[in-house]
């Protein structure tokens, strides 16, 4: 009997131990990822609204039916990414995820930026020169250092009643995204 | 024989709760990072830069697109305040407050994230659009059969969940109005 239970202490040990690699290697191992599914948008350095919310049609993002969405995907690799536009007057928040999902930053137009957005996403590297450079930054412009270069940027926006949301998505549409490319060198 | 018994034996113990715990704590999970207040559970560190290895697993098993902690913070419901299954068969009456934020939705959804409101009527309730108490407590019906006041008309059949997201909240900061509270789901009746 207690070799019996000491046989099922083993097993419930063992479990654990499953367990545990089971949670700490699961975002490695999955396949379809938020990444796969934003990369399958072409979202790459431009402005995309993601479609809405219908009743009865499946919704792998989790969309709010109420929210009008902009996601822009970026490669900081290739230089440092920018993101501006002037927003409808309603809530609206932006948020950056890495290829994990995991949001390194965030913010809303209640922290006192109205209806502008204007924002410059930096890498480690890229931050460090600006800081050498030692440039004014215009006000309200949000200069925000990135850990990852792989990353992508999704803006909410929420109308006030839907009657409005075509006029907002529209607006939303005309944020410009990208990489900030440097000028060429006078000749 | 007693050893293959034996390893037979440790061999299903070590799956079972491995696996099935690990099932566990990525789908209920409130024993692993998910807070719980009433019948609505939330991922608070879902938004963070910096996420517990559980919440990691919750974000790739989800896959969607989360709420940065700034943004706001969702709620979900499987089950009523007695702890019963939400049902499509039942209509239930959602009362109370809700915790301080900007505004918020409330849709229902089936298990695969399907949006069950019925076809032409509104996907979802917004905070801004309905009918309150004058202390600004809620009353909201949400089901299959006809409801007074607010009412979150439903379609379909087997079991659904709710889901409250707020946005731009102060819910579990510690600026909000004390003690987190979040309306109760109380049902009132089956077909």
């Amino acid at each position: 009997m207690i070799r019996t239970l000491l046989w099922l202490l083993g097993g419930a040990m063992l479990g654990g131990i499953i367990h545990l690699v089971v949670i700490l290697t699961l975002p490695a191992l999955a396949e379809d990822t938020i990444w796969t599914r934003i990369a399958a948008l072409k979202a790459q350095n431009k402005m995309v609204i993601l479609p809405q919310v219908v009743p009865g049609e499946p919704n792998p993002l989790g969309l709010d039916p109420d929210v009008a969405y902009g996601v822009c995907q970026i490669d900081l690799n290739a230089g440092p990414a920018y993101l501006s536009g002037i927003m409808p007057d309603a809530f609206w928040s932006v948020a950056l995820f890495n290829k994990q999902g995991i949001i390194t930053y965030s913010t809303t137009n209640r922290d006192g930026i109205g209806q502008t957005l204007e924002m410059g996403i930096f890498n480690a590297d890229q931050t460090r020169l600006l800081a050498q450079q030692q440039l004014d930054i215009a006000e309200g412009l949000l200069v925000v250092e990135s850990v990852d270069d792989d990353i992508f940027v999704l803006v909410r926006l929420a109308p006030p009643h839907q009657a409005m949301r075509q006029r907002f998505e529209d607006e939303l549409a005309k944020v410009k995204c990208g990489i900030k490319t440097p000028a060429p060198a006078p000749a | 024989m007693r050893f293959v018994i034996h390893l037979l034996l440790l061999v299903t113990v070590a799956l079972g709760i491995g696996f099935g715990l690990s099932y566990y704590a990525l789908t209920d999970g409130r024993l692993f990072g998910a807070a719980v207040v009433g019948p609505w559970i939330a991922w608070p560190d879902v938004g963070t830069a910096a996420p517990n290895p559980y919440t990691r697993g919750h974000l790739t098993r989800t896959a969607g697109l989360q709420l940065g902690l700034s943004e706001g913070l969702q709620f979900t419901a499987t089950t009523d305040s007695a702890g019963d299954t939400l049902s499509l068969a039942c209509t239930y009456r959602i009362a109370g407050k809700t915790p301080l934020a900007t505004f918020w939705t409330l849709v229902a959804l089936d298990a695969d994230g399907v949006n069950l409101a019925r076809p032409g009527e509104d996907a979802a309730m917004r905070s801004n659009a309905i009918a309150r108490a004058h202390d600004g407590a809620i009353l909201i019906y949400v089901g299959k059969q006809l409801a007074p006041q607010n009412w979150l008309e439903l379609t379909g059949t087997g079991n659904f969940r709710l889901v409250l997201t707020l946005y731009d909240t102060a819910v579990f900061s510690g600026f909000g109005t004390g003690g987190e509270t979040m309306p109760s789901i109380q049902r009132e009746g089956c077909a």
